[in-house]
């Protein structure tokens, strides 16, 4: 243990560097555990009432994605009638919106469902690269 | 193990240490770095996840209009509890001076999706179509992406 003599003249002021380190990482983990709280989400859009009385043609172009509750199993899902696994659902989705232009679907779920199976189609829907998904709620499907 | 000779009353040691100070601060920062997150008027909810996700800035403004679902079907609106018939006029009422009329939804990934429905309803009654579905970050690393 070398000591550097601090004598009221020859002040020589040997820093520990251990604390300084220790001091050092500790702020570095402390901000590498901040920083990633960023919100992170899925746009949608709710489908808002026509403004005039006429009818809205019900376009058959459109695509419906339907998440039906099977009680305590698995849900089933369907594309516009034709019923699909999970697993080829969003390779069918990739497959249908490949070749169009306007990127819409629509998700429609049954209401006993948890939420996270509906969100789970929203997320393929995002992922087939699919812009524009609007929610088909109760009050949609009647008010229009 | 040098002892500083000190004559009494004569010389006053300043070799203050440094060391257990910042340690004191360090601890003290962390404590306010834990408890400030949990400060923002959030309801507690266990977001879905999701691979597709993008990042949604505004959801942390002083401003958002962040509508919560929690597992056992209640609705909140920013902290505060709401019934969905009283959704409409106040998310219209806060919505009235923000330029860009975007709602975020944070739902328990097992709330009841007939709520949710409602609750996305309630939303729809304000007029607003744009609705951001918040879930959790998926795969991430601590990379600010």
């Amino acid at each position: 243990m070398g000591m550097g003599g601090g004598g009221g003249k020859g002040a020589v002021s040997e820093i520990n560097v251990t604390p300084l380190i220790d001091v050092l990482l500790v702020l570095l983990i402390i901000f590498m555990v901040i920083v990633p709280v960023t919100p992170h989400g899925l746009n949608t859009l709710i489908p808002q009432p026509p403004k005039d009385k006429t009818q809205d043609q019900p376009n058959d172009r459109t695509i419906v994605v339907q998440v039906i509750s099977n009680g305590k199993g698995e849900p089933g899902y369907k594309i516009n009638e034709d019923s699909f696994a999970k697993s080829a659902l969003e390779p069918k989705l990739a497959e249908i919106f490949a070749t169009r232009q306007e990127k819409v679907m629509f998700v429609k779920g049954d209401a006993d469902l948890d939420y996270s199976k509906v969100e789970e189609v929203i997320d393929m829907g995002h992922q087939a690269d699919v812009d524009n998904i609007g929610l088909l709620t109760p009050r949609v499907l009647a008010g229009q | 193990m040098g002892i500083n000779k000190r004559d009494e009353g004569k010389k006053v040691n300043s070799n203050i240490n440094v060391t257990p100070m910042v340690d004191v601060m360090l601890v003290l920062l962390i404590i306010f770095m834990v408890i400030t997150p949990m400060l923002n008027n959030k309801v507690n909810v266990t977001l879905p996840t999701a691979n597709a996700a993008i990042i949604m800035d505004n959801a942390n403004k002083e401003d958002a209009v962040i509508v919560a679902v929690t597992r056992d079907g209640r609705i909140f609106l920013g902290a505060d509890p709401l019934s969905v018939d009283d959704l409409g006029p106040k998310i219209s009422a806060k919505l009235e001076n923000k330029t860009d009329k975007e709602v975020f939804l944070r739902a328990d990934e097992r709330a009841n999706y007939g709520k949710v429905m409602d609750a996305v309803d309630g939303i729809r009654s304000a007029g607003v179509s744009e609705l951001g579905l918040i879930t959790e970050q998926r795969d991430q690393t601590i990379s600010a992406k």
